[in-house]
């Protein structure tokens, strides 16, 4: 089996790069180790609505479950400071059913010329004096041989591929959201904004969300910092949050799940014969953990620069930067830049983010940049600037 | 006394794969759907037990 390229991993970065590169004419293979794509579910399932601009969304929009128009944060003393949807982030917008998503992005990646193997599990390069052929799998229990020019991980937090291609792909624990998540049905919420509760007691080095699908039914989950995580402290935590709160206390789980998110610094994504997309790149915004908007990003990238690859038939480390160049203008300044605010808030105790959340609840977010949120904190806490003056650099 | 290698709970594990990317020595893989810990690579170091969100790890002398 010779391919072009052959994709590890089917979720939105795989499916993303598989449409682009098969597209523009390259024979393309996507693997998945499960046995569907799209299932278990590992997802909060908040997406921005910067999507709507994205091509291969459009038409059947199924895949959405809640339009929304906010989010509200609120503080450990509950003061509440409200997000209009284009400010709040990655995670703020839509929910979706993270299941039919995926499909449809696999299905826009097959029309496009994508051979799809299930059950399938990638376990390590093939290589010929050095180089990279192409990977080792394990097809239910028969062993495969795939060969490829471009080997893409899309093999998500845990890629192996780029371990085995000797990049950086392990996390520290305070480069890692350890994460658990019930969809409950029966509750209270308002489904026209999404809710972020912070606190060191509550969600050390986290933050716990409520992500409505409907009037009644909601993604109620937590992330915690692994440095600041002990055994299971994850659900005990959110086992409480809900407990503490009548509204959410009533419902019942129809799904529990647990995840891992990176919340680290981009990583070199690229290598002779060889690129990563997605959370094996690390593409997951630091503060939020929301990592949707950017997988589709990235893997646009990376498929228009196989393509294009496969056109002049070079496969070098070189003619593969393309696609770090590309994503890098994209989206490696707000990475850095919320990477940066992320170590700031870990040195935040409650009263200081209750300070905060005081001083921004009649903030005008419609006016929101970097240099304006300084502004207005500086102005009312001036001991702050000393903190929050490295941000200024990203105000432009 | 050997050191105390970290073991999943196949029943417990979610498959969340946390440990997998954690793990300093590769130690951890994805085997059918759950986390299993190669027991040769493992260095005792407890990340995987302590960044487990559901507690399915656990290691001799570490509880």
């Amino acid at each position: 089996m010779k391919y072009d390229t052959v994709i590890v991993g089917s979720g939105p970065a795989g499916s993303v790069t598989a449409y682009f590169a098969a597209k523009n004419g390259a024979k393309v293979l996507m693997c998945e180790r499960r046995a569907e794509i799209g299932s278990p579910i590992l997802c909060g399932e908040g997406i921005s609505k910067q999507i709507d601009d994205f091509e291969m969304l459009k038409g059947n929009r199924r895949w959405i479950a809640n339009n929304m128009d906010g989010a509200h944060v609120y503080s450990p003393d509950g003061t509440m400071v409200t997000l209009a949807a284009e400010k709040a982030g990655n995670e703020t917008g839509y929910v979706v059913y993270r299941d039919i998503f995926d499909q449809s992005l696999a299905q826009k990646a097959a029309q496009a010329g994508t051979e799809i193997m299930m059950n399938t599990q990638v376990t390590g390069l093939l290589k010929e004096k050095g180089k990279i052929i192409g990977v080792k799998a394990k097809q239910f229990n028969k062993d495969i041989e795939i060969q490829a020019d471009v080997v893409v991980g899309a093999d998500g937090v845990d890629s192996k591929v780029g371990l085995w291609a000797g990049l950086p792909t392990t996390l520290k624990p305070y480069d890692l959201e350890t994460c658990a998540q019930y969809t409950l049905t029966n509750v209270k919420v308002d489904r026209a904004y999404c809710e972020f509760y912070l606190g060191k007691q509550l969600a050390p080095g986290g933050y716990v969300w409520v992500f409505p699908k409907s009037d009644t039914v909601a993604n109620v989950g937590i992330g915690i910092l692994a440095s600041l995580h002990e055994a299971g402290r994850a659900k005990q935590l959110l086992d409480q949050f809900i407990q503490a709160r009548p509204h959410l206390k009533q419902g019942a789980p129809f799904r529990f799940l647990a995840g891992a998110v990176p919340v680290a610094m981009p990583i070199d994504s690229v290598a002779d014969n060889l690129l990563l997309v997605g959370d094996a790149a690390r593409h997951v915004d630091p503060i939020t953990g929301g990592g949707l908007t950017t997988a589709l990003q990235g893997g646009q990238c990376a498929g228009e620069t196989i393509a294009q690859a496969v056109d002049q038939q070079q496969f070098d480390k070189d003619t593969l930067f393309v696609y770090e160049t590309r994503w890098k203008e994209l989206f490696l300044r707000k990475l850095k830049r919320n990477y940066m605010v992320k170590e700031l808030f870990l040195d935040f105790d409650d009263k200081t983010i209750n300070m905060l959340a005081d001083s921004l609840k009649d903030y005008n977010f419609d006016e929101i940049n970097t240099l304006g949120l300084v502004k207005a904190l500086v102005s009312k806490h001036p001991t702050l600037l000393m903190k929050l003056k490295p941000l200024l650099k990203f105000s432009k | 006394m050997a050191k105390p290698k970290a073991k999943v709970n196949q029943t417990k594990c979610l498959a969340c794969c946390g440990c997998i990317s954690i793990c300093p020595q590769d130690a951890v893989i994805w085997l059918a759907g759950k986390a299993y810990i190669i027991p040769e690579k493992c260095i005792s170091c407890a990340l995987c037990i302590r960044s487990c969100p559901v507690g399915a790890i656990a290691g001799e002398g570490y509880e």
